[in-house]
């Protein structure tokens, strides 16, 4: 039988997360979810189009890029100055639907404390969250907190806003 | 006499070697049938009326101590010009539709159920455009509606050459490599009938590990599709998400 962690065992981890490091920087508090602790994401059917990917294995460190690491997939978008490219949310083209946490976690560190921690995972998100299209990708809006799809389960992400 | 001839053959040889050997930089270092190879290729994409275009992608992501990740994404556009199409993206964490039929642009994810329209009355350069400029929303082979149009003025470019042949596929194709700004790109055309684009690499010297994209791109220039595939009709059960503007910095 394939072990999982439960649900419980991760609300205990959140609780501890939120009660050690509300104000410790946020790439650290991601930091806390690595090392396997969201393990159980169903991997999905087979078919490539139905395959759920699951990131919880991935390092912490792939979060971690640096702000000079413009992904450029559009020649035009990026050579002429007459098309803007100053929006502070979509500098990954289209390919690349990955939330720099870390790399936002140090620009929101010091400016809100959110209710949930940034890199805690969830199932399901609370209720009263909606749904928002940012930059081209759904999330779950719940006030100031923000849920990122990812595998048939939410992950908390530092807000974009 | 002799003597003489040979001493002026010598004296033509070490004259005429430099220029022979010559390889140093042209004075302009913008070739111009480079350039123009663009504007060929961008005649040729903006008199194509119908084709189903799609991409591999492996785009990096550069870490905080240079190390770079690549990453992997696919996507497949209908495009019937001058304002419908439909594109479905494929990236590690999603699958998205983009549908546009000239008057609404709708973006949909199949695995939430969620969509969101906005209307957008506009050419497939508007669509790419507004989406960018409004929502943060990059079109994939955005370049393809821009190219051949004023949004993709050619007399910016600082350094243009050829680069040479090379086969993508089976396909002989003619290589260019341009500078501009921070970025530098290559593109492969086709040398066949109709220069298409065939792979495309961007460089970013903004970053010094100098991260990289680079798409591969396939053409059906006569594709089965009819007009109804480029309307949005929301599935059973599916929600309407709002569409935020991004936050200028």
């Amino acid at each position: 039988m394939k072990h999982t962690f439960s649900t419980p065992h991760r609300a205990a981890l959140a609780a501890c997360m939120v009660a050690g490091l509300v104000l410790a920087p946020l790439a650290q508090a991601a930091g806390n979810r690595g090392g396997g602790h969201g393990g159980g994401v169903h991997a999905g059917g087979g078919a490539r189009g139905n395959a759920q990917v699951n990131h919880s294995r991935a390092d912490v460190r792939t979060n971690n890029v640096r702000s000079t690491s413009v992904n450029n997939v559009n020649v035009n978008k990026n050579v002429n100055v007459n098309v803007s490219n100053n929006r502070g949310c979509c500098n990954n083209g289209w390919d690349n639907d990955y939330h720099p946490v870390a790399t936002a976690a140090a620009v929101t560190a010091t400016v809100a404390v959110t209710s949930a921690v940034i890199g805690s995972i969830v199932r399901v998100p609370p209720p009263g969250c909606v749904p928002v299209n940012y930059g081209g990708y759904v999330y779950q809006q719940c006030g100031s907190t923000w849920y990122q799809p990812q595998g048939g389960q939410y992950v908390v992400i530092a807000p974009p806003y | 006499m002799t003597r003489r001839l040979l001493l002026l053959g010598l004296l033509g040889l070490s004259l005429g070697a430099p220029a022979a050997y010559a390889q140093t930089a042209p004075a302009n270092p913008v070739d111009p049938a480079s350039v123009q190879a663009l504007k060929d290729m961008g005649a040729q994409l903006q008199a194509l009326k119908r084709f189903r275009v799609t991409t591999d992608l492996s785009g990096e992501r550069v870490l905080a101590d240079g190390q770079k990740l690549t990453h992997s994404a696919t996507a497949t556009m209908d495009v019937a010009r001058p304002d419908r199409l439909r594109a479905t993206m494929r990236s590690p964490r999603s699958q998205r539709v983009l549908y546009f039929d000239g008057t609404n642009a709708t973006l949909y994810t199949p695995a939430l159920k969620v969509y969101s329209t906005v209307e957008l009355n506009d050419s497939l350069a508007g669509l790419v455009e507004k989406l960018e400029n409004r929502f943060g929303i990059e079109v994939p082979l955005a370049d393809l509606f821009v190219w051949g149009t004023p949004d993709a003025p050619l007399d910016k470019i600082e350094s243009a050459m050829n680069a040479g042949q090379d086969f993508i596929g089976d396909e002989l194709c003619d290589h260019y490599a341009f500078r501009q700004g921070n970025v530098d790109w290559q593109i492969w055309i086709s040398t066949g009938a109709k220069p298409l684009p065939r792979k495309v690499v961007i460089t970013n010297r903004a970053d010094e590990a100098r991260p990289q994209s680079v798409s591969l791109i396939s053409w059906n220039l006569k594709p089965s599709f009819n007009d109804a595939v480029f309307r949005f009709v929301p599935p059973q059960g599916a929600t309407q998400a709002q569409i935020l503007a991004p936050k200028t910095k």
